[in-house]
């Protein structure tokens, strides 16, 4: 199949190959249908953007996609690159301004029926805790400079040390929510300025929290494992490390966009700016990217947190009663450096994953004692209309996709045509027909965000179950939606 | 003077083509774009002016950092630019670097904006100059 000029060769059902040609150091390989090629790929530059990062210096195996590609800049949006720590490169473009964007999933012991009669009553309650919208600061007391530098060492831990969390919230996030070689020397004084007032905040666009009922489990065994079951309401939370990482991303673009021309790389995209792993300037950006990271998870853990006292006073119940408990958080916006067998040998890479959730197997050393026997649980949101998924991670992961799976749906409408859609349509009304409560800071977020403008994250999700790459657990479906 | 800059349909974030019969021009209509994309600019008024000196090592680097300091003014100090007052910009074989007066003024804290723009990118950034009249697409990340 030729799409703009890329010849696309079928591998399997759900796997097509881009043949290394020109400038390509590896093959592209995209996880992605028949049918959601020829719907989706055809009229943007999310394959060409594949091919790009196949150039990379030092990239190993493939430049990989996952089924919910879209055009991004840089990298695509889905895509993955794992490259040697030789000759190999370290790019901000494979990562994203938001470092360290992730989700999290908590299980609570309430059930659907008790909640459902409260839901206005809670989502209200739950967005004047938690602040929402551009720029939203004020979750906690802004932090003094030296609090902040802390924050970014210690990721989630700070929060722990702080009274707004459990050891078992710590366990039970990647990297155990903190990645340890993460330097505030080399996080600029705007980077600092642009985070002081935003910890504890979701921001604006596709981020939110939602209140969720598990409507199906698939694996009954691995759901057990991850503590769920039918009817029980469980808690989404999606964003990043604001405008912390945003400045970091920023800020070593520009230093990197100095060093690919020192070190003589020719690009095809200014966006995968790069320096090798090894050298001075790479070795700064992810000490740089580490500590935005740990920026992101203590984010996260906040708004958890906030959200949890949300719950106990609402239901009146106690912790023990409540149940309110981390499942398990992951990160889709990140470079990570880790093992992986290359041609039967193990190695250690940096994985990019942008738009993408590392998706370990069981065994994994990476990966908390109590899912040791099944895998890691990897987190899919979808749009807010529909459902979102709890899958999980296997071998073939770590054979294939250096051990990566989707994020989520991907849009399929831009903005602009998302508010033209939304014209004339009462949204929040639709949506309250379909049994989901939203609160948002503007009208203009709902429309942008409504679940037209997203793909089906079954379609996506799908993909992957059928190559083996993740399997399904459960599906959960929202009841209450806050966002920016 | 008429508007030169237009919005393109991109599925994710915000694309928009920018033109000018000069450098400094189309980077106003870089400006306008930006403010257009940030914020209702009725009912603001500006009562402030702010320098701003920029070096880059190339025009494409320029115009990402130009547009970059708008934002981070906005997001950081709630200083918002409504017009270029005047811009110039100065290039050698060293790089180049971006003089500009602007007219803004600081916005509440909970000014609703329309949006939160992570960062102007590099995306497939090229300036290119045709029968005198300079262009480029660039791409804001939301």
């Amino acid at each position: 199949m030729n799409i703009g000029g890329i010849e696309l060769v079928k591998i399997r059902e759900n796997l097509w190959e881009i043949p290394a040609t020109g400038q390509m150091r590896v093959p592209g390989r995209i996880y992605i249908s028949r049918d959601m090629i020829e719907k989706g790929l055809k009229d943007d530059e999310a394959l060409k953007q594949v091919v790009n990062v196949a150039q990379l210096p030092g990239i190993e195996r493939y430049s990989l996609a996952m089924p919910d590609i879209h055009w991004g800049y840089g990298f695509p949006i889905g895509g993955v690159a794992a490259t040697n720590m030789d000759e190999g490169v370290i790019s901000p473009g494979g990562v994203g301004y938001d470092i360290n964007c992730g989700v999290r999933l908590a299980t609570t012991n309430l059930e659907h029926e008790r909640v459902k009669i409260r839901i206005d009553e809670l989502i209200s309650k739950l967005f004047n805790a938690i602040p929402t919208g551009v720029g939203a600061s004020g979750a906690i007391k802004k932090l003094s400079a030296n609090d902040l530098k802390k924050v970014l060492t210690k990721g989630s831990v700070w929060a722990l040390e702080n009274d707004l969390g459990s050891s078992s919230d710590i366990e039970f996030t990647e990297e155990s929510g903190t990645l340890k070689n993460a330097d505030t020397e080399v996080v600029s004084k705007r980077a600092f300025e642009r985070g002081a007032d935003q910890v504890g905040t979701l921001g604006s666009g596709n981020h939110f929290l939602e209140v969720d009922v598990v409507e199906e489990i698939y694996d009954a065994k691995v759901a057990e494992v991850f503590g769920m079951f039918k009817g029980q309401i469980v808690i989404q939370i999606h964003t990043g490390s604001r405008g912390l990482g945003y400045q970091v991303c920023d800020d070593y673009l520009k230093l990197l966009l100095q060093a690919s021309k020192k070190y003589g790389f020719k690009l095809p995209d200014r966006q995968l700016a790069c320096a090798p792993i090894k050298s001075k300037e790479g070795q700064d950006y992810l000490a740089a990217m580490q500590a935005a990271a740990n920026f992101a998870w203590n984010n996260r853990q906040v708004i958890m947190h906030l959200a949890r006292k949300v719950f106990k006073d609402t239901f009146g119940m106690k912790d023990s009663e409540l149940g309110f408990r981390l499942v398990y958080d992951v990160c889709h916006n990140i470079a990570k450096i880790e093992k992986h067998k290359i041609c039967k040998e193990e190695k250690e890479v940096c994985v990019h994953r942008k738009g993408a959730t590392r998706a370990f197997p069981p065994g994994s050393k990476m990966i908390p004692a109590k899912y040791q026997g099944v895998g890691q649980p990897v987190l899919i949101p979808g749009d807010m209309g529909r459902y979102s998924y709890v899958t999980v991670g296997t071998e073939k992961a770590m054979e294939e996709t250096f051990g990566s799976s989707c994020h989520g749906a991907g849009r399929t409408l831009s903005r602009t045509k998302a508010l033209k859609n939304a014209k004339g349509r009462n949204l929040v009304e639709e949506l309250k027909q379909k049994g989901i409560v939203i609160q948002a800071k503007g009208y203009k977020t709902i429309a942008e965000e409504m679940p037209g403008a997203y793909k089906d994250v079954s379609d996506v999700v799908e993909v992957m179950h059928k190559e083996g790459i993740t399997r399904k657990v459960a599906k959960i479906r929202p009841i209450g939606v806050i966002k920016g | 003077m008429s508007r030169n800059y237009e919005f393109i349909d991109h599925t994710a974030d915000i694309a928009v083509k920018l033109e000018g019969s000069t450098l400094e021009e189309m980077f106003t209509s870089g400006a306008e774009a930006w403010l257009f994309s940030v914020i209702d600019k009725k009912n603001l008024k500006a009562d402030d002016l702010l320098d701003i000196d920029i070096p880059a090592n190339s025009k494409e680097e320029l115009l990402v950092s130009f547009l970059n300091e708008l934002n981070f003014l906005l997001t950081t100090k709630k200083w918002l630019c409504l017009t270029v007052k005047s811009i110039k910009i100065f290039e050698d074989s060293q790089g180049c670097e971006v003089s500009a007066e602007l007219n803004g003024v600081t916005i509440k804290k909970n000014h609703p904006l329309k949006q939160e723009i992570k960062s102007v990118t590099y995306h497939q950034l090229e300036i290119v100059k045709k029968r005198n009249r300079y262009s480029t697409r660039v791409v804001f990340d939301i």
